[in-house]
C-alpha cells in the first residue's frame, strides 16, 4: 500500500513539473484563392509555436490550434467565435482577408480574445474602434502607397493609370495611391476596377495603350498580377509596372519569367534576410520542410505568434492580462523579425518601415541594393 | 483605326477559346441531353497535363519548341480524352434515367473534384503557373496596329478544328451514328448503332477540343491558373445555349458573340470595366427571353 | 414510441459529436453513425412521429448545450439553412423550378436587413428580407418563364454570378467591406445579451426553431392544399398539366416567389447573427452548397433536408485536420451519393392520396 502511494506521489510531482499546455490560435484563409498566403501564414506560426516549444526556458508548452476562414466573413466570424467561447484558447494570431477581419474583431471583443492580425490591410479594423483586444503587426495600405506614390512622383512618372481588383484590398491601394500620388502632383491617367479572379485584361490595357501612361499601377494579388503583366507585353504595352505587398513573391516572378525584370513593388516591413534573425527563420522554415513557401507575409504571422507567446510567458495563460501585456505601454520597440513593433493606442504597429523592392535577374532585390538606383539599369520610362 | 483592330483580335481569341467549349457543350447534349458541368475544368486539365508534359521533356533535355508543342498537344489531348471517357462510362451513362438536375450536379461536382485535385497536387498548384511560350512572337506591323504571328497561328487552328468537327459530324459514318443518337436514341439503338460506344467516343472528340482551348488558352496567356476552368466552363454553357443547345453552329456563333458582348461591355463601360461580365450575361439573358430556343435554335422538336 | 427511442439517440449522438474534440474521437463517431444508417437501411428501418419530437429533441439539444456558445452558433446555422432550403425545396422538389442563385436571394434578405435595420423594427425587416428577395425572384423568373430546364439553370446561375460582382464592383452597399448590422432587438429580447449565465446564442435558437416551424407549416400546407397538387403537376409533366387547364406560368412564378420568400427570411436573420455580410458570403459556390443539400437530403423531404444540412455544417467543422481537402472530399462525397443513392438520403414518399 505504501509503495503505492509513493508511486502515485511521484506520478503526480512529476506530472506537476511537466508543463502546462497552453494553446492559441492561427485564423487565416486555408482554402480560396489567397490559399497560398494563408497556408504561408499558418506554417510560419506553426515553426514560431515549435521553435518555442524547443526552448528548453519556456514556462509553458503551446499547441497550435488552425482555423480556416475561407476568406469569408461568415466563416470567419465562426472561426471567430470558436476560437473565443473555447476558454482554453487564450489568444490568436488571425487573419489576412481585410473584410474578415472587420467581420471578426466584434467577435473577439465580445469573447475578451486577445487577436494579433498578422496581414489584413484595411486601416479600418485597428482604427474603426477601441477594442483593446485588437492589434496588428503588419503595418496598413496607407504607409505602403504613400512610400508608393512618393517614389513613383520623385522618379519622373507623371501620368499614372491603375488597375485594381475590386476587393477591399485592391480598392483600399487604388484609392490611397491615388490620394497620395496627386497630393504629389501627378495625373492618374485612368483607373479601371477588375474582378479578383478576370482572366482577360485585354479590353483594359488596350484602352490604357491609347491613354499613353507613363506608368501602371496594380493594386491586387499575384494571380492576376501575373496576368495583367503578361498581357502587357503581348500587347507592346511595355511601361512601368508598379505594384503592392501582393505580388512580393517568387510566384510572381516564375510565372512570369524575365518578362518580370524591372516591376517595381512596396511592402511594409523589411525584408526577412536584411533583419537580425531574418536569415534564422527562412534556415528554420526551410528545415521543417513545409510544402508551401512563408509568402509575402509569414514573417508577419510567425512576428505576432512570437509576440503572443511572449506575452504569455509574462502573464500567464490568462486573457485579461494577456491584453494587459499587449497594451501600448508594454510593446514599445520590441524587436522582431519583421522589424521593431511598437503599438500605439489602436493596437496598430505604428513602425512604417516600407521596403522599396524591384526584380533584377529573376529576384526581388531591395531597391537600394539594386543596380536601378546605382543607375546601372534603368526603369522603363 | 489600329485600337479597333486591336479590339477586334482581342475579341476574336476569346471568342475562338469560347467556342471551343462551347461545341463540347453542345456535343454532349446533342448526344445524351445532358449538361456536362465538368467541361471547364477539364480544359484546365488539359493545360495542366500539357504543362506536365513540357516540364517532364525539358527536364530530359528536348528543346526544339516544334517537339515540345507537339508533346503538350498530345498529352493535353489524351488527359483530356481519358478524363472525358472516365466521366462519361462512370459518371453519366449510369445515372442517364435520373432528373437532369442530378446529371447537372453530378457533373458540377466532377468539376470541382478536378478543380480542387490541380489546387492540391500540382506542385504549388494554389499559384498561376507560367506556360512556355512555344509559338513565334514576332508579328508584322499593318499601319499602327501590330498583328502577332501567334495569334494567327492559334486563330487558324481553332478554325481548323472547328472544321474538322463539322466534317467529322457531317461526312463520315461515325458523324452519322453521332446525328442518329442525339436524334432518337432508341431508333438509333435499334438500328444497330452501338450506343455506348457512340456517346464515349462523342465524350472523347468534346474533351479533346477542350485539351485544344485549354492548351491554346496557356499559349496566349501564357499562364494557366487551377481555377481558369470554372468561368470558362459557365460561359462555355451560356454560349452553347445562345446559339441553340445541339447544334453546332449556333455553338460557334454563341462563343464569338459573348466574347463581342464582352469586349464591347469593357469599352463601353471604362469608369468600371468590371461590368463587362455583368453586362454580357444581362443581354444573354435578354436575348433569352427574346428567343427562348436559342438564336440559331435547337434541331429536335419536342415530342409530345 | 420508437419514434421517441430514435429521436434521443439522435440527440445524444449531436450532443456527443458537438463536444467531441480530438480527431478519434470524431472519426469513431462518424463510422458509427454511417454503421447505424447503413444497418437501417438494409433493415427496412421506417419510423414516423410527429414533428413536435424533432423539435422538442432540438430544444433539449440546445440546453444540453447551453453554455457553448460554437455548438449553438452551428446549430442555429443549420436552423438558417434549413428554412432557405425549404424556400429552394418549394421551387424545386414541388415545382420543378431550377434555382442554382439560392444565395444570391439569401444574400438579398441580408441586405435588406442590414440597409433597413438601423430604421425599421426587427421583426419587420426579417419579413421585408423575404419580400425584398420575393420582388428580385419575379423579376427574374420573366426571362426563365419561357425557357426550358438548362435554359432556366443558366438564368439563375448567371444571376448568381452576376450578384456578387455587381455588389463588389460598386459601393452603394458597402461594395467588398460590406455592411454592419445593429444588434437584433425583437421586443424586449436583446439578441446579443446572455441569457442568465449561458450563452446568448440560445436566443438565436430559439428563433431558429421558431423559423423552421413557420416554415414547416407553410410548406407541409402547402403540399397537402390543392396548391401543392397543381405544383406537383407542373413539376411531373407540364404538357399534361397545362392540357388540364393549369397556367403553367402562374404556378411557376407562385412557386419560385414563395420559395425566395423564405429563403430571404432566412438570409435576413443570418446577417443579424454573425452582424456584418459582404458580397464574399453570397458566391456561386454557396448556391451550389444550398442544392447539394437540397439533393443530399431528397428532393421534397424536409427532414432528409434537415439531415443533409446537418451532416454539411458539422462535418467540415469537425473534421479540422483536413481542413484543405474539405471541398475535395465534400465534392467526391456528393458524387457518390448521387450514384448510389439518387433519390437522396430519405427520398420524399409518394403522395398519399387517401386523406
Amino acid at each position: 500500500m505504501r509503495h503505492a502511494f509513493i508511486a502515485l506521489f511521484a506520478l503526480m510531482s512529476l506530472a506537476a513539473n511537466a508543463k502546462e499546455t497552453v494553446r492559441i490560435a492561427f485564423i487565416g484563409p486555408l482554402t480560396g484563392g489567397n490559399s497560398a498566403i494563408g497556408l504561408g501564414g499558418r506554417n510560419s506560426a506553426d515553426l514560431a509555436v515549435r521553435l518555442r516549444n524547443a526552448d528548453a526556458k519556456a514556462k509553458y508548452s503551446y499547441e497550435l490550434v488552425v482555423l480556416d476562414d475561407e476568406c469569408k466573413p461568415d466563416a470567419g466570424v465562426q472561426m471567430a467565435t470558436k476560437a473565443g467561447s473555447d476558454r482554453t484558447i487564450v489568444g490568436g494570431v488571425t487573419n489576412y482577408c481585410s473584410v474578415v477581419a472587420m467581420a471578426a474583431v466584434d467577435t473577439y471583443h465580445r469573447f475578451g480574445l486577445p487577436a494579433i492580425v498578422w496581414g489584413a490591410v484595411l486601416p479600418d479594423i485597428t482604427y474603426k474602434n477601441d477594442f483593446k483586444e485588437v492589434h496588428r503587426v503588419n503595418g496598413t495600405m496607407i504607409n505602403q502607397n504613400e512610400t508608393n506614390a512618393k517614389f513613383m512622383a520623385e522618379h519622373g512618372y507623371r501620368n499614372v493609370a491603375i488597375i485594381h481588383d475590386t476587393t477591399d484590398y485592391g480598392k483600399g491601394h487604388d484609392k490611397y495611391f491615388t490620394q497620395f500620388f496627386t497630393q504629389a502632383g501627378g495625373k492618374i491617367a485612368g483607373d479601371f476596377g477588375v474582378t479578383a479572379d478576370q482572366q482577360d485584361f485585354t479590353a483594359e490595357l488596350t484602352q490604357i495603350k491609347a491613354l499613353r501612361p507613363d506608368a501602371l499601377y496594380f493594386g491586387g494579388l499575384t494571380p492576376i498580377g501575373v496576368r495583367i503583366r503578361a498581357q502587357m507585353d503581348k500587347l507592346g504595352l511595355n511601361v512601368q509596372f508598379d505594384g503592392t505587398s501582393g505580388i512580393v513573391n517568387d510566384d510572381f516572378i516564375k510565372a512570369l519569367g524575365p518578362i518580370a525584370e524591372g516591376a517595381l513593388a512596396f511592402r511594409e516591413g523589411a525584408p526577412a534576410e536584411k533583419l537580425a534573425h531574418g536569415k534564422d527563420f527562412l534556415e528554420q522554415y526551410n528545415k521543417q520542410g513545409y510544402a508551401q513557401p512563408p509568402e509575402a507575409y509569414g514573417p508577419f504571422a510567425y512576428a505576432a505568434a512570437v509576440l503572443l507567446m511572449d506575452a504569455i510567458e509574462k502573464a500567464g495563460p490568462d486573457r485579461r492580462k494577456i491584453i494587459e501585456q499587449l497594451s501600448p505601454a508594454h510593446v514599445k520597440d520590441v524587436d522582431s523579425i519583421a522589424g521593431k513593433i511598437t503599438f500605439d493606442d489602436h493596437g496598430q504597429n505604428t513602425v512604417p518601415v516600407i521596403t522599396k523592392y524591384v526584380v533584377q535577374d529573376g529576384k526581388w532585390v531591395m531597391w537600394e541594393d539594386s543596380e536601378y538606383s546605382s543607375g546601372k539599369r534603368k526603369l522603363a520610362k | 483605326m489600329a485600337l479597333l483592330g486591336q479590339y477586334a483580335m482581342n475579341g476574336a481569341m476569346l471568342g475562338m477559346m469560347y467556342a471551343l467549349v462551347a461545341v463540347g457543350f453542345t456535343l454532349f447534349f446533342g448526344v445524351l441531353d445532358i449538361i456536362q458541368f465538368s467541361h471547364g475544368d477539364v480544359v484546365a486539365a488539359g493545360a495542366f497535363a500539357g504543362l506536365l508534359a513540357y516540364a517532364a521533356l525539358t527536364a530530359l533535355g528536348v528543346q526544339a519548341p516544334g517537339v515540345l508543342l507537339l508533346a503538350v498537344t498530345l498529352a493535353a489531348a489524351l488527359a483530356t480524352a481519358i478524363v472525358g471517357v472516365l466521366v462519361a462510362r462512370f459518371l453519366v451513362l449510369p445515372i442517364k434515367g435520373a432528373p437532369q438536375l442530378n446529371v447537372l450536379l453530378v457533373t458540377l461536382m466532377m468539376g470541382t473534384v478536378v478543380r480542387e485535385c490541380i489546387r492540391l497536387f500540382f506542385p504549388n498548384g494554389s499559384q498561376p503557373q507560367r506556360f512556355p511560350a512555344l509559338l513565334p512572337s514576332s508579328g508584322w506591323n499593318i499601319g499602327a496596329f501590330y498583328l502577332r504571328f501567334d495569334n494567327v497561328i492559334l486563330l487558324a487552328c481553332g478554325a481548323l478544328l472547328i472544321a474538322a468537327t463539322h466534317l467529322l459530324i457531317t461526312r463520315t459514318r461515325l458523324g452519322l451514328a453521332i446525328r442518329a443518337v442525339a436524334q432518337d436514341e432508341e431508333t438509333a439503338r435499334t438500328m444497330g448503332i452501338d450506343f455506348k460506344r457512340v456517346v464515349l467516343v462523342t465524350f472523347a472528340i468534346g474533351s479533346v477540343l477542350a485539351a485544344f482551348a485549354g492548351v491554346m488558352d496557356g499559349l496566349y496567356y501564357n499562364e494557366v491558373f487551377f481555377g481558369m476552368g470554372l468561368l470558362l466552363g459557365v460561359i462555355g454553357f451560356a454560349a452553347a445555349i445562345l446559339g441553340g443547345l445541339g447544334n453546332l453552329y449556333g455553338a460557334i456563333v454563341g462563343g464569338f458573340l459573348f466574347a463581342a458582348l464582352q469586349t464591347v461591355g469593357a469599352v463601353a463601360l471604362p469608369f468600371a470595366s468590371a461590368y463587362k461580365d455583368v453586362f454580357a450575361f444581362g443581354v444573354v439573358i435578354v436575348l433569352m427571353a427574346i428567343r427562348p430556343t436559342g438564336l440559331i435554335g435547337e434541331r429536335a422538336s419536342e415530342r409530345v | 414510441m420508437k419514434a421517441a427511442a430514435v429521436a434521443a439517440a439522435a440527440t445524444v449522438f449531436a450532443w456527443l459529436l458537438l463536444r467531441a474534440e480530438s480527431q478519434t474521437s470524431i472519426t469513431l463517431l462518424i463510422l458509427l453513425a454511417v454503421a447505424a444508417a447503413v444497418i437501417a437501411a438494409r433493415l427496412r428501418f421506417r419510423v414516423s412521429g410527429p414533428s413536435v419530437l424533432a423539435f422538442a429533441a432540438a430544444v433539449v439539444l440546445a440546453l444540453l448545450l447551453r453554455e457553448d456558445d460554437f455548438s449553438l452558433l452551428l446549430i442555429t446555422r443549420i436552423l438558417i439553412v434549413v428554412v432557405a432550403c425549404l424556400g429552394l425545396n418549394v421551387q424545386f422538389g414541388y415545382a420543378g423550378v431550377v434555382n442554382f442563385a439560392g444565395a444570391s436571394f439569401f444574400g438579398v434578405g441580408g441586405y435588406t436587413a442590414a440597409v433597413l435595420a438601423p430604421r425599421l423594427p426587427h421583426v419587420l425587416v426579417l419579413l421585408f428580407g423575404g419580400a425584398a428577395a420575393a420582388l428580385v425572384g419575379s423579376i427574374l423568373i420573366l426571362p426563365v418563364l419561357r425557357t426550358r430546364g438548362h435554359y432556366a439553370a443558366l438564368v439563375t446561375i448567371a444571376f448568381a454570378l452576376l450578384f456578387r460582382t455587381f455588389l463588389e464592383v460598386n459601393d452603394t452597399l458597402g461594395g467588398p467591406q460590406g455592411l454592419k448590422l445593429p444588434e437584433l432587438v425583437i421586443g424586449p429580447f436583446h439578441f446579443n445579451d446572455s441569457v442568465f449565465d449561458w450563452s446568448f446564442y440560445l436566443r438565436y435558437v430559439a428563433l431558429g426553431l421558431v423559423l423552421v416551424a413557420l416554415a414547416l407549416a407553410v410548406v407541409q400546407r402547402l403540399e397537402r392544399s390543392w396548391i401543392g397538387v397543381s405544383l406537383d403537376a407542373v413539376r411531373l409533366d407540364e404538357i399534361a398539366a397545362a392540357s388540364f387547364g393549369l397556367s403553367i406560368a402562374r404556378w411557376k412564378i407562385a412557386a419560385f416567389t414563395i420559395g425566395n420568400f423564405i429563403t430571404g427570411v432566412a438570409g435576413a436573420l443570418s446577417a443579424f447573427m454573425i452582424g456584418f455580410i459582404a458580397p464574399n458570403n453570397y458566391a456561386f459556390s454557396e448556391s451550389l452548397i444550398l442544392v447539394s443539400i437540397l439533393l443530399l437530403g431528397g428532393i421534397g423531404n424536409p427532414w432528409g433536408l434537415a439531415l443533409a444540412s446537418a451532416i454539411v455544417i458539422v462535418l467540415p467543422e469537425k473534421l479540422q485536420t483536413i481542413q484543405e481537402y474539405r471541398f475535395l472530399l465534400f465534392a467526391a462525397m456528393v458524387i457518390l451519393i448521387l450514384l448510389f443513392r439518387p433519390a437522396g438520403l430519405l427520398p420524399r414518399p409518394l403522395r398519399r392520396l387517401k386523406t
